[in-house]
């Protein structure tokens, strides 16, 4: 039987190969779901969580920064920024992280030199990875 | 016939030469390790981010974009990836030896102006004598290489690639095939080199989009521009380490051999030395006896 092939790759390392069941992974249109047989697809991904159904129904999670994800002939090949389960990722960090995030946005509204689109997309993936371990999603 | 004092001293100052030729081959070893690792892992990444492009620029092509578009070819960025440091063989000779070959024969040869950006003291070095144009230097980014160099670097040659200050844009570095080999390798940046293949083209229409096709594709432009630059620094690097602790091998064993004939010949005029006393002792006192 044919399966859905998955291959997640970052800049630093091929995350994740294996078959699976499910992906559901979050477009910037908002989250989307591959199963086998799945069309033709290539669309970009927005940070968030990936979530992933084993062959034997487990469900892994990962954050992810953003990508793009294409599917081709029962292969999902997702390209992203960086992955992390929730395993790999600290509390203590996460939360500083979100911490000096806001105080950068709320900073750059009145100091112009400082990137606000950056401080807003440092804000969200922080507050992703804060969501993806608190099991908030 | 040089004294036992002064064999003495080169012999010694061999020793010394060679104790650092090792130690350096050390270090070059532990940072070979993590600077394979890092481009081991990151090549799969920008192979696919170009593979996934590929896949689009069939249906995008009609786009016109300029990033794409080849044009008549009038002047030429010539990037040129070398290390900041020497002593590791004929890592940066190769290079600038095809850079050199690369003016003549390519830019010289059809009237076009080459304009150079160094990337590593070594290039600039050679460069800052020559009469080329230097359009930009980056020097100690290998030490511990960021992402943000990569995007530093692509910026540049992107925005001015796009305001028409060079037509196309050539990267020669050396690529890291194993410890012992570097390749030198000539790319060519900009405009991206796409193959064309037919059996994408007829795929191409199937597939779902989304947002939308452009969006798309000038995201992946952007990302396999950044990628690529990544990757090149990276296999330079790594290839850097590799050239590194194979000079540096090469030196230490031509210092144990200088070392091993230096002691053979001290030994030698110790032995001649002792001989010529002996003999003026002996023949001392036989001359003593015969009185």
């Amino acid at each position: 039987m044919i399966k859905l092939n998955l291959e997640i790759i970052t800049p630093s390392k091929i995350a994740f190969k294996s078959e699976v069941k499910s992906v559901t992974l979050p477009g910037v249109k908002g989250a989307f779901q591959v199963l086998k047989d799945h069309a033709m697809l290539i669309s970009l991904l927005d940070i968030g969580i990936i979530k992933i159904v084993t062959l034997e129904n487990n469900e892994l999670y990962f954050a992810c920064g953003g990508g793009s994800a294409e599917v081709l002939d029962n292969k999902l090949l997702v390209l992203v920024e960086s992955l992390e389960s929730q395993d790999e990722i600290e509390v203590d960090r996460a939360q500083k992280a979100c911490e000096r995030a806001k105080e950068r946005l709320k900073a750059a509204l009145s100091n112009k030199e400082i990137d606000l689109d950056r401080a807003n997309v440092a804000l969200t993936r922080a507050l992703n990875r804060l969501k993806l371990i608190t099991n908030k999603f | 016939m040089p004294t036992l004092r002064d064999l003495r001293i080169r012999i010694k100052g061999v020793q010394s030469t060679q104790k650092i030729t090792s130690a350096m081959k050390m270090v070059a070893a532990s940072r070979l390790k993590r600077a394979q690792e890092s481009i081991v892992n990151a090549r799969p990444y920008a192979r696919k981010v170009f593979e996934m492009l590929n896949h689009l620029v069939i249906e995008s092509d009609r786009l016109n974009n300029p990033l794409i578009l080849k044009r008549e070819v009038l002047k030429v960025a010539l990037v040129v990836v070398t290390s900041d440091r020497g002593l590791c063989g004929a890592f940066n000779t190769n290079i600038l030896r095809e850079a050199n070959n690369f003016i003549k024969n390519e830019c010289e040869a059809n009237s076009i102006v080459p304009s150079i950006f160094c990337v590593g003291r070594k290039s600039y070095d050679f460069f800052k004598k020559r009469p080329y144009p230097i359009v930009n230097y980056i020097s100690g980014i290998f030490g511990k290489l960021k992402f943000e160099n990569a995007l530093t670097i692509s910026n540049f040659l992107v925005t001015n690639y796009l305001k028409g200050d060079f037509d196309e844009v050539v990267i020669i570095y050396n690529e890291f095939k194993s410890v012992i080999q570097q390749k030198v390798v000539r790319e060519t940046f900009l405009p991206i080199p796409f193959e064309y293949k037919k059996e994408v083209e007829l795929k191409a229409d199937n597939y779902i989009f989304e947002p939308d096709k452009i969006m798309i594709f000038e995201r992946m432009l952007q990302k396999h521009l950044r990628a690529h630059i990544w990757r090149i620094l990276l296999e330079s690097n790594a290839a850097e380490f590799g050239a590194r602790m194979t000079a540096m091998d090469n030196a230490t064993t031509n210092a144990k051999e200088l070392i091993r004939v230096l002691k053979l010949n001290y030994n030698k005029a110790r032995q001649a030395a002792i001989t010529k006393e002996l003999l003026e002792v002996v023949s001392g006192a036989n001359a003593l006896r015969a009185n």
